[in-house]
């Protein structure tokens, strides 16, 4: 118990970290005046992993695995980045097939992820049958990560100047699938959810917040959107592409949780989009840029031409050593803006290497939308920033 | 009043689509005994492999593999002979810090090693999660693969140079080996 300056008395109440709706290991610590938020402070760390130190004593094909590790929901979007970031940095030119390849793969994981989100969250607010539905076509999607790149979520996938193999037979037939699935499914989950008198009653005008705050505390992603500010990294500053495919950001109007579902359930619609259109457009060709040295020549060379064999020997050992510089670069991972930040001193392993994480960033508006409310509007506001604490402690 | 109906208009189509999944089966499998097919690339764990028709190990000791691991959980303990070539005295493959990243298997050109699709190998202690050459060579014997063919490299009449990389590349280190030949190599190529 404690006092404050208006003599209540307030109460201490520490949220996680084993919390089963703080998602992840995040504790936070709330002061409580009855069931009233006085105070609440996010305290983060345990799940430290040490990701951008780690990096930094790591050849720079072997940070591809790690990446993964971040956000591990979803991981290609993380791959993306670092592998985007490194080609910029040794200026190299990716051919059509990985771009459609790369984009039709990271809007997959942007459905996959928002898909976990719509099923915990909803779990998280008393519809338990959505978390079941939700991850049953999760499933699809992580089926096809598991056929492309051999595992479900750690895909490690992309590759600096390409990808790891080309794409296997029966992905047209998978994709196609998810296709015709997943639009049929959201209606049920829109007829679950969007009239729904608890959901609506627990999310419309909870944890609010404005386009100016929401601007000023550096939010991206759905987040931001939902308060209505028109940013997305894919349009602001297409990378990979993303200027040929055509869609749309969907953007709330009152920052409220609820318009951060609407936001993130039009996004998989839009995604959808995006992926019908790659894989239609997906054109023939190599499936990594010629860059000896850089990409590991096929295996078949290597075995009856000497430079390959030597190119591969060298990669291996070696690594490649990309100029001097430092380079920046942004994708629109789906919780928000994550950029990468790599510093090349001239050797083969990075400087620095420092990640921008849209969860980070955007876990630190909690004491913005929590305080003041009640305690249960403290599980929404959480769920509804869409944190995955692999990402935030790094 | 109207709160109420409303809470039943809910409840019902709640209710309705719900029971709609109610017949479906199961798209769950009872998992002893009923398996999913893994895909072909599933990347499980990492095994030797064996040539089909003599047995023996398609390895050549060229220690890549371990070089290329980003977690060090590959360690090869070799011997040289009189001509310096590696024998391959122990393979070690640490189960419990291996990723299951698959470079291993990029790096390998004589394919020797292989993730293959099997995923059960939970034990009682970590200990046992390091598995040795016999182990790993058992496990891989009936894992499927495509041997590469190998040509000689082509006949070069002066020394082989890599043609210009375009960054040039730092030159190796060399490592200080001990007396009799064998070291216990370490990964720190990281
Ligand atoms: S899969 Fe990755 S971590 Fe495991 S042994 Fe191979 S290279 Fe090492
Ligand atoms: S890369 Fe292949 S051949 Fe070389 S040591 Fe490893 S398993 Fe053996």
């Amino acid at each position: 118990m404690n006092e404050t300056a208006t003599g209540k008395r307030t109460m201490i109440l520490n949220m996680g970290p084993q919390h089963p709706a703080t998602h992840g290991v995040l504790r936070v610590q709330l002061e409580l005046d009855g069931e009233t938020v006085v105070k609440a402070t996010p305290v983060i760390g345990y799940l430290h992993t040490g990701i951008e130190k780690n990096a930094e004593a790591k050849l720079y094909y072997k940070v591809i695995p790690m990446t993964d590790r971040m956000d591990y929901l979803a991981p290609m979007s993380n791959n993306l980045g670092f592998c985007l970031a490194l080609e910029k940095l040794l200026g190299l030119e990716m051919p059509p097939k990985v771009i459609y390849a790369r984009v039709l793969l990271t809007e997959l994981t942007r459905i996959a992820s928002h898909l976990v989100w719509v099923g915990t969250h909803a779990l998280d607010l008393g519809a338990m049958s959505m978390l079941l539905y939700a991850f049953r076509e999760r499933e699809l999607i992580i089926d096809i990560y598991e056929a492309v790149s051999g595992q479900r979520m750690m895909s490690t996938y992309f590759r600096i100047g390409g990808l790891a193999y080309d794409l296997p037979e029966d992905f047209d037939k998978k994709v196609k699938n998810i296709l015709k699935v997943i639009p049929e499914r959201l209606k049920d989950y829109e007829r679950l959810l969007n009239d729904n008198k608890i959901f609506r009653g627990r999310t419309i005008g909870v944890a609010k917040i404005s386009g100016d705050d929401a601007v000023n505390c550096g939010l991206t992603g759905p987040i931001l959107r939902g308060s209505g500010v028109n940013y997305d990294v894919r349009k602001a500053n297409p990378y990979c592409g993303y200027d040929q495919f055509d869609f749309n950001v969907p953007l709330g109007k009152n920052g409220d949780v609820y318009d951060r579902y609407l936001v993130r359930m039009e996004e998989i619609k839009q995604s959808l989009r995006i992926v019908q259109q790659a894989l239609e457009g997906m054109p023939e060709g190599p499936y990594q840029v010629h860059a000896p040295g850089i990409v590991l020549p096929p295996k078949e060379d290597v075995l009856s031409k000497m430079e390959s064999l030597i190119f591969h020997f060298k990669l291996i050992t070696q690594g490649f050593t990309p100029p001097r510089g430092a380079v920046y670069q942004a994708i629109e991972s789906p919780k928000g803006e994550l950029g990468y930040y790599i510093s090349s001193d001239g050797t083969n392993k990075p400087h620095r290497m420092r990640v921008r994480p849209p969860c980070f960033v955007n876990l630190s508006v909690l004491p913005k939308l929590i305080e003041g409310g009640l305690v249960a509007d403290v599980i929404a506001a959480i769920g509804s920033i869409d944190i995955v604490l692999g990402e935030v402690d790094r | 009043m109207k709160k109420v109906y409303s809470g039943i208009k809910n409840l019902i189509i709640g209710l309705f689509t719900t029971g709609k999944h109610l017949g479906r089966h199961a798209i769950t499998v009872q998992y002893p005994t009923e398996r999913w097919p893994m895909p072909e690339r599933s990347r499980g764990i990492v095994v030797l492999l064996s040539d089909k028709e003599t047995g023996e190990l398609n390895c050549t000791t060229c220690l890549l593999c371990m070089r290329a691991c980003p977690t060090a959980a590959i360690r090869i303990d070799y011997d040289k002979d009189e001509k310096g070539k590696r024998i391959l005295k122990d393979f070690v493959v640490d189960q419990g810090i291996c990723c299951f990243c698959g470079l291993c298997e990029e790096a390998c050109n004589f394919a020797a090693l292989k993730m293959a699709t099997k995923y059960e190998f939970a034990t009682y202690k970590s200990e046992d999660l390091i598995w040795h050459t016999d182990k790993l060579q058992e496990i891989g014997r009936d894992v499927p693969y495509e041997k590469p063919e190998r040509k000689k490299p082509e006949a070069k009449p002066a020394a082989p140079k890599p043609a210009p990389a375009p960054n040039p590349l730092p030159a190796p280190e060399e490592k200080p080996e001990t007396k009799d030949g064998s070291k216990p190599e370490v990964n720190d190529a990281n």
